[in-house]
């Protein structure tokens, strides 16, 4: 018996290196085939789960990943913002955003998914705000393309507000 | 003579910065031996180096 968890042991880091390279290397499906080897042995490996969400993010499968995070209620909660983003991608605005509005601090990526989905809910002047606060408090390299995503919303916002005045 | 130009509604652009958040989790504490293994084959790789220099 602890001969084979040993084995099982050695079996599940050797997996654990294929997953890695795999995933490294942009292969998805493979690394999906290296988590599953460590899930069937150890079904309570959460990284090997968080590992597998994420290929299929990558693979564009969102249905599927959503499927697997609601079959697996154990590691749900701890995957929140790729659950909430899978929703987002296969259009699902309202569910995505009632996970978002769940989490407890919102950190910037969290943040940068509620404003995307408030944009794909028309909900442009809350948008626009978090946009704002985003811009404020971040330092990375991808201001151009925020800032190219709060024009968007404001063409929005600007539209409704001459529709206001010409009705 | 080509037709006069005239604007035409478009779709603003908008990028989706969230995907860029979506990162693979560290695994260096599922992996055999971890940082000290590597350091140890980067030092014998280096000597292996230098004798394949040697040879040359």
């Amino acid at each position: 018996m602890s001969e084979k968890a040993e084995r099982d042991k050695k079996a599940i880091t050797s997996y654990y290196s294929e997953l890695n390279r795999f995933g490294q290397n942009g292969e998805y499906e493979r690394a999906i085939k290296a988590a599953n080897k460590i899930l069937n042995l150890a079904p309570h490996e959460f990284l090997a789960f968080q590992y597998k969400v994420i290929c299929l993010i990558e693979l564009s499968k969102f249905d599927e990943a959503i499927r697997l995070l609601n079959g697996n209620a154990q590691f749900d909660n701890q995957l929140t913002f790729e659950k909430a983003y899978c929703l987002y991608r296969a259009n699902k605005h309202d569910e995505s955003l009632k996970i978002v509005d769940q989490i407890e601090d919102l950190d910037l990526r969290s943040k940068e998914l509620k404003a995307q989905i408030l944009y794909r809910l028309e909900r442009y002047e809350e948008a626009a705000a978090l946009y704002r606060d985003i811009v404020k408090n971040t330092d990375d390299d991808y201001e151009d393309e925020r800032h190219t995503n709060l024009s968007a919303v404001m063409v929005y916002l600007d539209n409704e507000q001459t529709k206001d005045r010409i009705e | 003579l080509p037709p006069a130009m005239e604007p035409i509604p478009a779709k603003p652009l908008f990028y989706d910065l969230a995907l860029n958040f979506v990162e693979f989790p560290d695994l260096t504490e599922k992996l055999e031996g971890g940082q000290p293994k590597q350091k140890g084959a980067g030092i014998s790789g280096f000597v292996k180096g230098l004798w394949g220099w040697g040879k040359k």
